[in-house]
């Protein structure tokens, strides 16, 4: 070897042998000379020790757990929460692009535009350009805001101080494969862009047109806490169904995964610890929902588009089944019904006075009270000595009927809906005997469905221990008589009617049960325990309302019975029994003063003999127009009252007998508590 | 023959760190492709749910009725040009 080979191979060697005394010396620097902790600027030192190492090596996703299911009492899926993704971005601007203001416009304006065609990756969107130049636009705005690129020159170097790197939010609920995947892309491609996908949750309603307000809606946002250091899923307000604590989703879990030198994360670790969601089992029925909204509707609307008449301000339709007091159908209307999310829910919100619906209640009460013989005739006509000794002489009132009526037993002033003869009825109860009349059908009392926004209504100020007795029987008793001076929901007088038939214990229900990770929480029906009527006095004013549907020209349902014969061939005399009730009251309007508006409303139930469903049906207008329950109100409840029994008998005839393994039949579709198994 | 052993375990060296750093890329490449196959799952889960839903929304009785009114005045249209 000659000696000019050996100095070069010596010094290949020896500059090998300075690797490891180099990293011993950075070992021994870093470990002594910085004493354990890394010095950085504006932050805290980073400390040299395992943990940190772990630390930066593991990243913690929060993962919000969803909020419970709703479902009809058929299992039909009234609101559910399905995954999406929350996209966020994190942007550090390259060293080329981000040393001349110019460049980094530019750039941005790039990165903007990657992001709005990504978004339109979809092609099931129906205008693409469009929305790709919103998109545009709006991201272009928010890498602006994020970059501070307003206070930059039009050109010239970057200053010092200009934000480098920044976090945006890219969009919420993406949920499209092409979208996620055009996204993703995005991030592959620019190195300088991290896109971090959240899991987050949206509520999707499959029926939602059917069900605004009764199931309600619930809104739910990413918020930081005030240290600004985890995000998470908040829900700022319920209403309706959506509102029941059961739905409430349990805290949210973590979820660790490996980060990568980028700070990229990989390899995320399976979420053990998330329960499964709770599901709600509603009383109502999706079928009878959707034909109780689509009746309402077409009714409320029925002549406007010709202009024939004034349509309603609101309207409301629901139907209850009698044994449990199931809520099956509850639709709400409103005339300017464009942000229906934000409009009151009729059947519980909306207060009215029921005029004559309530007269075979007051019936009922004085019946079984012993205050009313309901053989006695009464002579109903004005001026005639029944009335000058009844009513006249409490004082200064005078009540009118809407046609003339004669001789009437109690039968005949339910059938007529005779105001003056339920006056005289009326007068027969003492105040104690109204005010437990008004407690007996909970008027005034909440409704306890569970859900918020519920009107109470009722007549407290009647009460008030300071209104002679004289005063109140002139003023109070005649008004409750025929359903004025108080107010009501429809649901209340549903409520009202249940309580007819079955007692004071009778309570609406809206919910069945909550399915709790596979164990069923039933809520109770009926208690038990309270207060009854008589039989003989729920038949006697059954039996009237049975003949106020019926062809009799002063029966106020004749109008109805006539065109239920005429539009479906069908006899609704003892079919249907229901009652009829029209009221002109003045409301309250909110900037001070009143306004006239007329109720119209008509509570029925079916099968008339041995009532099964009950239905209720309420229409507003806000104008002098005629307006009757009869002829408005009725027909709605009569049509949702025949398709449920339609409805009823196509199911039964699809239940046909299933026979089991062990020779068990199923004769029930089956519900949560009750498979439809038995021997 | 010292210089040609010290010339082979040089060779061995840099072989060895070769290999080294080609098995770790392939692994850097395998865990991406699993990662990517794992992030993929994630994200069909998530189109298969809404997919699911919006199956559901559209089965109602209401829009398979209007879908198959279109269907029928579509035919009968059609029929009708043939006739004619």
């Amino acid at each position: 070897m000659k000696k000019g080979e050996r100095i070069r191979l010596r010094f290949v060697f020896g500059a090998l042998g300075c690797v490891p005394v180099f990293l011993a010396g950075w070992l021994g620097w870093l470990q002594v000379g910085q004493r354990g902790q890394i010095l950085r600027d504006g932050k805290a030192p980073l400390r040299l020790v395992a943990a940190t190492a772990d630390r930066q090596a593991e990243a913690v996703e929060v993962m919000p757990q969803p909020r419970g299911s709703i479902v009809d009492r058929h299992g039909s899926v009234l609101a559910v929460d399905c995954e999406v993704y929350d996209v966020r971005a994190r942007i550090s601007v390259p060293a080329k692009e981000g040393k001349s203001c110019a460049a980094l416009r530019s750039w941005l304006a790039e990165v903007a535009d990657d992001f709005a065609r990504a978004m339109v990756a979809d092609t099931s969107l129906s205008d693409r350009g469009e929305s790709q130049r919103l998109y545009r636009e709006r991201f272009r705005g928010s890498l602006a805001k994020a970059f501070r690129t307003d206070r930059l020159p039009a050109d010239g170097p970057v200053p010092a101080d200009q934000p480098r790197v920044a976090d945006v939010r890219i969009a919420g609920a993406v949920d499209v494969l092409a979208v996620v995947d055009a996204l993703r892309e995005v991030g592959e491609r620019r190195g300088s862009v991290s896109m971090h996908f959240l899991r987050s949750w949206q509520r999707s309603y499959p029926e939602r047109e059917s069900t605004y307000g009764i199931v309600g809606h619930v809104d739910s946002r990413w918020t930081v806490d005030e240290a600004g250091a985890v995000p998470k899923l908040t829900t700022f307000g319920a209403c309706g169904l959506e509102a029941l604590a059961a739905l409430l989703p349990d805290e949210a879990v973590t979820r660790t995964s490996l980060r990568d030198g980028k700070g990229l994360t990989y390899f995320r670790a399976p979420v053990d610890a998330v329960a499964r969601p709770n599901v709600v089992h509603s009383t109502l029925d999706i079928d009878l929902q959707r034909i109780a909204v689509r009746e309402l509707a077409a009714q409320a609307e029925a002549g406007a588009r010709e202009g024939k008449v004034t349509i309603p301000q609101w309207g409301a339709l629901i139907l209850v089944e009698m044994a449990t007091g199931d809520v099956l159908a509850a639709a709400s209307w409103h005339r300017d019904g464009k942000h229906p999310e934000a409009a009151a829910f009729t059947p519980y919100q909306m207060l009215y006075e029921p005029g004559s619906i309530v007269k075979p209640l007051v019936f009922a009460y004085a019946l079984e009270a012993g205050a009313l013989d309901w053989s006695h005739s009464f002579d109903c006509a004005p001026g005639s000595s029944d009335y000058r000794e009844r009513i006249g002489s409490v004082g200064n009132r005078v009540v009118r009927d809407d046609h003339a009526c004669g001789v009437l037993t109690p039968h005949g002033i339910l059938v007529n809906s005779s105001n003056i003869g339920a006056s005289y009825v009326g007068l027969q109860l003492e105040r104690e005997q109204w005010h437990d009349y008004m407690r007996f059908y909970g008027f005034g009392a909440p409704l306890n469905l569970h859900v918020p926004f519920e009107s109470r209504g009722g007549a407290e100020k009647s009460f008030d221990p300071s209104i002679p007795v004289r005063s109140f029987r002139r003023n109070s008793a005649i008004s409750f008589s025929f359903g004025y001076e108080m107010h009501v929901t429809a649901m209340h007088i549903a409520r009202a009617y249940l309580r007819l038939f079955r007692g004071a214990s009778a309570d609406l229900r809206l919910c069945r049960g909550v399915d709790v990770d596979g164990t069923w929480l039933p809520v109770p029906t009926d208690p038990g325990g309270g207060a009854k009527f008589r039989p003989d006095v729920v038949d006697a004013v059954r039996e009237a309302m049975v003949d106020v549907v019926s062809d009799d020209p002063h029966a106020t349902g004749a109008v109805m019975h006539g065109r239920m014969l005429k539009e479906l061939g069908v006899d609704l005399h003892g079919v249907i029994a229901g009652k009829t009730g029209t009221a002109a009251s003045r409301v309250g309007l909110r900037g001070g003063g009143k306004m006239e508006v007329r109720n119209a409303s008509f509570v029925g139930f079916l099968p008339a003999h041995d009532p099964r469903w009950l239905a209720v049906c309420v229409l507003q207008k806000d104008d002098r127009a005629r307006f009757y329950g009869g002829s408005y109100a009725a027909p709605p409840a009569v049509r949702l009252l025949l398709q449920t029994q339609s409805l009823e008998e196509r199911r039964m005839l699809q239940r046909e007998p299933q026979v089991g393994a062990g020779g068990q039949t199923r004769t029930a579709s089956g519900s949560p508590g009750d498979s439809g198994w038995s021997r | 023959m010292k210089w040609l052993l010290a010339g082979l375990l040089f060779a061995l060296a840099v072989a060895l760190a070769i290999g080294t750093a080609a098995i770790r890329a392939e692994n850097a490449h395998c865990r991406r492709r699993v990662d990517q196959a794992l992030r993929d799952i994630d994200d069909r889960r998530v189109e298969l749910t809404r997919l699911s839903v919006e199956r559901l929304e559209a089965a109602t009785p209401e829009k398979l009725a209007k879908v198959h009114w279109q269907h029928l005045r579509a035919e009968a249209h059609r029929r009708q040009e043939s006739i004619q």
